[in-house]
């Protein structure tokens, strides 16, 4: 009797929220967190890959000791505009939370057995030297194994850790591992027909704005410690993984390199429509733009129905979505989209598209209709705003900040924001201690000598 | 570098055990976001489970390269179902959310990404499961999440909304040009990456517990996270974040360059002795004294940031791209041609890592593929098979997952809850088969 009142009170409730109730991240501080066992050694240098990696793991409570020569990191400087917010580039900032930051001087002995001691403590060590810097230094995985056999020691690196090219001298970088996905050739402009690059420096191979092949990497890893801490839950072993950043982007890629290995076709630029997949495009407007997508073909008829064309357009006879994927087809149609879509603001298609849901002779089928935004009208977004993802931060050292967050929602564990970032070397006073057991004079000594 | 530990490992990775071994996934999951995040627990050694809804399947079955099958299959379903177990159920009949329950019983992880609240009307969603395994792990991906304005105008979305909305796209053109889309679907495999994070953590938890949970993921926020220093920015100067082509506004120099004979070279060298190695190269020794240049701030200011890109620019007109990579393995700066995808097939380092690699899969044959990118020394995630016809694995999954008897199979069959393939191009299986390769008799 009891239960069953308790099951028709759930059904009152819908889903939507019943799970916002649970996930809200509103509410994330009131819950345990997933990783709070785990301690991790972020050693990475010059990389955002190891940055993102180790705050993805801090973002689910794990510990992170974020550990940078007493200079600073060179990343805080990677900034835009090179414009600093008291005293942090801007990409730093957004990615060194949850971290206790400490300095060591890896290039001295005396730093490098600090670290040892160190490893004894951690569970994951994440570093981005080039390949053979770390062994060389006596700080290696096969050196650092002997000290704590359970250790998952991660390296990001732009060429790996074995093969020909991972002896290369050559820094690992973003805009290098989206050179060498394959993808950024793929991506951008069409050169318009009898102009050449000088006339049109824009139709050439583009590389996304953000640091996506950096971003890529570094989950990957994050995705490898994980797997790494369940195989040691099994088996006890620690181990060591390897990622390269041009190779973690490459995998994020579709049907290229099989298209190419079936039929030796080179994919090339093909604008804002799309080689693999129609209806999928970016349509200009009477005031921008908007993304149209429909991968089925009722989705596609729905689009037709809903700008008016069903009949001039014959869509009633379309059985198969085949003969649209055709390079000269999606051309063709192209072109007679975009003379309907030129017609309405991105509003007024958004609209058309949920009404067509209700009413349209297809409903509930509609085709997607997305307006393309800048990123400045993303932030104002009432929906996003809702969900939680630009709550501002309040740092007690940066002020009230906004960095995305909340991107997973949880309904036990979820992902917090504890505070955004801290100075070079901010941690030392607690985070030697609390491990090594150091007294004040201690570390007075090892920072007057340069070592922390 | 650890020589010991990464001796021979492409060589060996067949004979190691992958890490996830023992862990059971149900995927309802579509197109890319839904599907490619189990294929990623499923080349590191999961029990990946697909069901699709007969005949037809997954709609990824139809995406194809300007109309291009490859044997039968098409190419973007073939990348995203690695070493997955395809079971055709349609989840409308009582009878197949029956068996879906019973499956779930026996499982770790659910994944779907149906639009919100779907699963829960076919009496397969996350509160109808825990009451069956309080333990299991549910992941719900989509566009716009469970809850919120746009999820609740039940809005479609797909991977060029995400970067339509989120400002990724619009960032990612040449100033003063139309937004671009990029040619990746880069918010589904990513915002599928993403998730797995997620669930991987929630194992972690569950280990320590025993308590399961729900999670989502909306590919447009996840996206958003991964655009770093654009939200401070607009927030601290109040301007909107505004597009730069290839040029990388926190690190300078990078950018894409054209070198003599019309193809592309991208280049990177902000740190001091990168940059200087730079300037070396170039012949230029003294721009790394210049004022405008020395240190890295100063060099990364709009307009000392466009006076040495111009300079490098003009320089690298009169290299080929192969001279300028020389120079910068030489110089210790960091520089690589933009790649074709012949280009990565065909790469040499990619090829000796094992990243790229030659899938000798039992039903398709041989093909090109990307591994998985963690490189594990002692628990190599491996691709072993790929894309299978709609409910290849039905028998399979029935008798040796379920325990079902041939009549209940029949039975199942008889009602509909159980299918198999349209004999469509994407849904059956190559015209090469044999009718019995690929069929799974035993696990290993």
């Amino acid at each position: 009797m009891k239960k069953a009142a308790r099951t028709s009170k759930a059904k009152q409730q819908s889903w939507s929220d019943w799970v916002r109730e649970r996930d809200d991240p509103r509410i994330a501080h009131t819950k345990p967190e997933a990783l709070d066992d785990i301690t991790v050694l972020d050693l990475s240098s010059k990389s955002f890959a190891g940055c993102l990696c180790s705050s993805l793991l801090a973002e689910f409570g794990a510990e992170v000791l974020r550990i940078e020569p007493p200079e600073g990191d060179f990343l805080r400087i990677c900034t835009p505009y090179g414009m600093l917010h008291k005293g942090e580039g801007l990409n730093y900032l957004t990615e060194g939370r949850n971290k206790f930051h400490i300095t060591l001087d890896l290039s001295r002995p005396e730093g490098r057995e600090i670290l040892k001691d160190l490893v004894t403590h951690a569970d994951v060590l994440i570093e981005t030297y080039r390949p053979g810097i770390m062994d060389e230094l006596g700080i290696g995985y096969e050196q650092l194994k002997e000290i704590n056999p359970g250790l998952i020691f991660a390296s990001i690196t732009g060429y790996g850790q074995f093969g020909p090219m991972s002896q290369s001298r050559m820094p690992d970088y973003d805009n290098i591992a989206q050179a060498r996905s394959g993808i950024q050739s793929g991506t951008g402009e069409v050169m318009p027909e009898g102009k050449s690059y000088n006339e049109c420096p824009w139709a050439v191979p583009t590389k996304a704005g953000s640091w996506i092949a950096w971003s890529v990497a570094g989950a990957f890893m994050a995705v490898g410690i994980l797997a790494a801490l369940y195989w040691r839950e099994i088996t006890g072993e620690g181990q060591a993984l390897d990622v390269a950043s041009g190779e973690a982007y490459a995998r994020l890629d579709d049907y290229a390199a099989l298209w190419y290995y079936d039929t030796g076709i080179i994919g090339e630029r093909f604008g804002n429509l799309d080689v693999c997949a129609f209806l999928y495009c970016f349509a200009p407007t009477k005031d921008g733009a908007v993304f149209l997508g429909g991968l089925r073909l009722e989705m596609w008829q729905a689009f037709v129905d809903m700008v008016g064309k069903w009949d001039e357009w014959g869509a009633a006879s379309w059985t198969s979505l085949a003969p649209f994927m055709q390079r000269e087809e999606q051309l063709k149609w192209a072109s007679l989209i975009f003379e309907e879509t030129r017609k309405y603001t991105n509003e007024e298609l958004v609209r058309m598209s949920i009404e067509y849901a209700k009413k349209g002779r297809l409903a509930p089928i509609t085709p997607v209709v997305a307006p393309v935004c800048s990123p400045k009208e993303a932030m104002k977004d009432a929906n996003w705003l809702d969900r939680g993802i630009f709550i501002p931060i309040q740092d007690p050292l940066y002020g009230e900040l906004i960095a995305a967050q909340a991107q997973h929602k949880m309904t036990e564990t979820p992902i917090r924001t504890k505070w955004v970032c801290r100075p070079v070397g901010y941690d030392n006073e607690y985070i030697y201690p609390k491990y090594l057991g150091w007294r004040p004079s201690k570390l007075k000594e090892l920072k007057q000598k340069g070592v922390i | 570098m650890a020589k010991e530990t990464w001796k021979n490992y492409r060589e060996n990775k067949s004979f190691k055990p992958p890490p996830l071994k023992g862990i059971r996934v149900l995927e309802v999951c579509t197109i890319l976001l839904g599907p490619a995040g189990p294929a990623f627990l499923g080349a590191m050694g999961a029990e990946v489970i697909k069901c699709e809804i007969p005949p037809r399947g997954d709609t990824v079955r139809q995406m194809v390269p300007f109309g291009h099958f490859f044997r039968d299959q098409a190419p973007a379903a073939v990348h995203i179902n690695t070493n997955k177990y395809w079971l055709g159920l349609d989840l409308h009949k009582p009878e197949a959310q029956k068996i879906f329950c019973e499956l779930a019983a026996k499982s770790d992880i659910v994944e779907d990404n149906m639009r919100p609240g779907t699963m829960e009307r076919w009496n397969v969603g996350y509160r109808q499961l825990k009451e069956i395994n309080p333990g299991i792990i549910y992941i719900s991906k989509n566009g716009f999440g469970q809850w919120g304005q746009y999820a609740e105008e039940n809005r479609p979305s797909n991977d060029g909304a995400a970067q339509a909305l989120s400002g990724y796209a619009w960032m990612s053109s040449f100033p003063g040009r139309p937004p671009l889309k990029s040619r990746l679907y880069v918010c589904d495999t990513y915002g599928a990456l993403m998730g797995e994070l997620a669930v991987l953590a929630a194992l972690h938890y569950r280990g320590k517990t025993g308590k399961g949970q729900f999670i989502e993921l909306s590919q447009t926020e996840n996206i958003m996270r991964t655009m770093s220093w654009i939200w401070p920015y607009q927030q601290i100067t109040g301007k909107v974040a505004r597009p730069t082509g290839n040029r990388d506004v926190s690190i300078c120099p990078a950018d894409t360059f054209r070198c003599t004979d019309d193809t592309f070279v991208a280049i990177a060298a902000p740190a001091p002795e990168e940059f200087k190695g730079l300037c070396t190269a170039m012949g230029k020794l003294e721009l790394a004294e210049d004022p405008r240049f020395k240190d890295h701030l100063t060099r990364l200011e709009g307009k000392n940031a466009t006076a040495i890109l111009k300079i490098i620019a003009a320089w690298v007109r009169t290299k080929k791209p192969e001279e300028v990579e020389q120079l910068a393995e030489h110089y210790g700066f960091a520089a690589s041609h933009v790649y074709s995808s012949k280009d990565v097939v065909e790469d040499a380092h990619f090829r000796e890592r094992g990243f790229m690699t030659n899938i000798d899969d039992p039903v398709l044959g041989p093909y090109d593929e990307y591994e998985f990118p963690v490189m594990m020394s002692k628990s190599p995630p491996k691709v072993k098979w790929s894309v299978r016809a709609v409910g290849f694995d039905n028998e399979y999954i029935m008798k040796h997952f379920l325990d079902k008897s041939e009549g209940e199979i029949k039975e199942l069959y008889q009602c509909g809850a159980l299918g198999k393939w349209a004999d469509v191009q994407g849904c059956r299986p190559p015209s090469h088969w044999d009718g019995k390769a690929g069929i799974i008799k035993a696990r290993d």
